[in-house]
């Protein structure tokens, strides 16, 4: 029961890295590599104001949002400028701008030590600490999060976007200025991306810069692009299905020491079969050309 | 003194940038592939060195030539059954990347499930070292040093002299006016793949005899490779050589007055630096990048 509980948590907590990358992915046409860069400064924001100011968990949360938001911002301006390959370079550079901070700022973050003992989130004075009722509170946030984007993605901002997505240059031409559309999706998924890091930190109660590598962003990318990018089904079809895979695999009796390589090899080997045959991925909507 | 010791050190790591960048630059401004299976060839020549010289005991002198071979048909079989379908169906930029991206995952983590994860060295001899006035050497760095000069030097013969480099330049300016004057597109294209896996090949092994390898070597050496890219300018393949030893100098350099710790983050902020003010390259004309 408590393994069943501790996957569905995994899958709240990529519920929302999934539907906000898919805000740029699939919506706004952007193959965005640092979702985990965005990830991280969550997770490092609201830990380091818990553990070292004891701010209670919502304050905290709501300044990692806001911290994620603001830095998006500084890589959103310059680099939303470019398009295709240099805007995937640039976010590439972003995230292992991220990490190398998170990692080498040791009197900060502790660097590769990791900043243990994260407390537990609490509810009107009820610490949430057993399983099921941090299931419950992941599931809040994951609720939240696609409700949110459900409204977003059917909204006027929403359809600017499909359009900036399907052609810019008609977007111009009808008067929307795209860059600021652009900027917007950009911290919003940031902002989105920021409630992930930190139900992961305040879940496992640990975290070091290796959980918000370069292969993280790739990771989120997978889930994206497996499930499908350009509705909501899409991308949490693929957090199902990524989420679980590892453990199917488990079951399947392979040992541990080969597990990750051959999981890793199953993603790759998914996206290109994908890219091929079907590239609006398995649910999805938006099929990249 | 210590100075021109960081140099030194600067460009024989630069040699090595340079003709990964090369290598990443011929492909990219031909076809417009973002290639990160660039990386991946870069680990794999390194792994066939590994497998030929230490586990078969070949000489060095018939490993090396295979080991490039090795790295040389890789790019050729990528080419050939992941990109010339998606050419063939008229995909555009996304898709080759993410194909690419996926080829890279698949790749990496089959070196690493055959090899392990851990760190693999060729000798565990030491170097012998060369001093010239004051600056230490080791033979492995002046050979990087001068091998890449000399590749660079034919290489560049061979783009502006030769009928060949001359169909790689037309295909990369125009490849449907070229199969109208009756060349066929798809031989350029192979040529260009195994010429570019040529170079990232020839880093790996002349970087895997002085450091080894590890399964993750590639992604650090193919980004450092298209930093230098645009540092240089996409335009022009002296652009990559120019950046890729600005880079290795720098790198050295910053090693030298901070840390080792902040290489990467120096070497990533100049890029965005890049991107931001001068992304036409150091080399590069003027031009609108937003499209």
């Amino acid at each position: 029961m408590n393994y069943l509980l501790h996957i569905l948590i995994m899958i709240n907590i990529y519920i929302p890295l999934a539907l906000s990358l898919n805000l740029l992915v699939g919506y706004t046409g952007l193959l965005s590599m640092c979702h985990a860069a965005f990830y991280g400064i969550g997770a490092y924001t609201t830990t380091l104001l818990m553990v070292n100011l004891k701010v209670p968990f919502f304050p905290a949360l709501f300044a990692g949002i806001l911290f994620s938001s603001l830095l998006s911002l500084l890589i959103a301006y310059p680099s939303l400028r470019l398009r295709g390959d240099y805007f995937v370079l640039a976010s590439l550079g972003f995230q292992i701008i991220v990490f190398s901070i998170l990692y080498n700022w040791v009197s900060l973050t502790r660097g590769p030590y990791g900043i243990p003992g994260i407390p537990k989130p609490s509810l009107f004075g009820f610490e949430i600490d057993s399983l099921p009722f941090f299931f419950l509170f992941s599931l809040f946030f994951a609720g939240i999060t696609f409700l949110a984007f459900r409204s977003l993605y059917s909204s006027p901002f929403g359809l600017v976007l499909k359009c900036i997505r399907d052609d810019e240059l008609a977007t111009i031409a009808m008067g929307k200025n795209t860059t600021f559309f652009k900027i917007w999706a950009f911290v919003i998924a940031s902002g989105f991306a920021a409630i992930s890091g930190a139900l992961y930190a305040t879940y496992v109660t640990y975290i070091d810069p290796t959980s918000f590598t370069l292969d993280e962003s790739i990771f989120i990318l997978t889930l994206v692009m497996v499930g499908g990018a350009g509705n909501l089904k899409g991308p949490l079809s693929g957090v199902v299905f990524l989420i679980i895979l590892p453990e199917v695999l488990r079951f399947l009796g392979l040992p541990d020491t080969v597990a990750p390589n051959v999981r890793q090899m199953i993603y790759g080997g998914l996206i290109i079969y994908l890219m091929r045959k079907r590239p609006q991925g398995l649910l999805g909507e938006y099929r990249w050309r | 003194m210590i100075f021109f010791q960081f140099l030194a050190n600067g460009i024989s790591y630069g040699s090595l940038v340079a003709l990964v960048a090369v290598g990443f630059s011929v492909i990219y401004r031909t076809t417009k592939i973002f290639h990160i299976v660039h990386g991946v060839i870069y680990t794999i020549a390194s792994y066939f060195l590994y497998s030929l010289f230490v586990s078969l005991h070949l000489p060095l002198l018939l490993s090396l030539p295979l080991a490039l071979g090795g790295g040389i048909l890789t790019g050729y079989l990528v080419e050939r059954f992941i990109y010339v379908p998606l050419v063939r169906r008229e995909a555009s930029g996304g898709i080759y990347f993410l194909s690419s991206l996926g080829v890279y995952i698949f790749l990496v983590n089959l070196i690493a499930l055959i090899y392990g994860n851990e760190v693999k060295i060729l000798s565990s001899g030491i170097e012998p070292t060369v001093n010239i006035g004051g600056v230490i050497l080791t033979r492995i760095q002046i050979f990087q040093i001068f091998v890449s000069l000399l590749l660079f030097l034919l290489f560049f013969l061979f783009l502006n002299r030769t009928s060949w480099g001359k169909l790689i330049r037309a295909y990369a300016d125009d490849p449907v006016l070229l199969e109208t004057r009756g060349v066929n597109p798809y031989k350029v294209r192979a040529f260009v793949f195994c010429t570019g896996s040529f170079f990232a090949s020839v880093a790996s092994v002349l970087s895997s005899l002085d450091v080894g390898m590890d399964p993750h070597v590639g992604i650090g050496a193919f980004l450092h490779g298209a930093v230098a890219t645009i540092i240089g300018g996409v335009e022009k393949v002296e652009g990559a050589v120019l950046g890729g030893y600005l880079l290795g100098i720098l790198q050295s350099l910053v090693i030298w007055k901070t840390s080792a710790r902040w290489a990467e983050a120096v070497t990533f902020g100049l890029l965005i630096l890049f991107l931001l003010f001068k992304p036409e390259g150091l080399l590069g004309e003027r031009r609108r990048v937003e499209e």
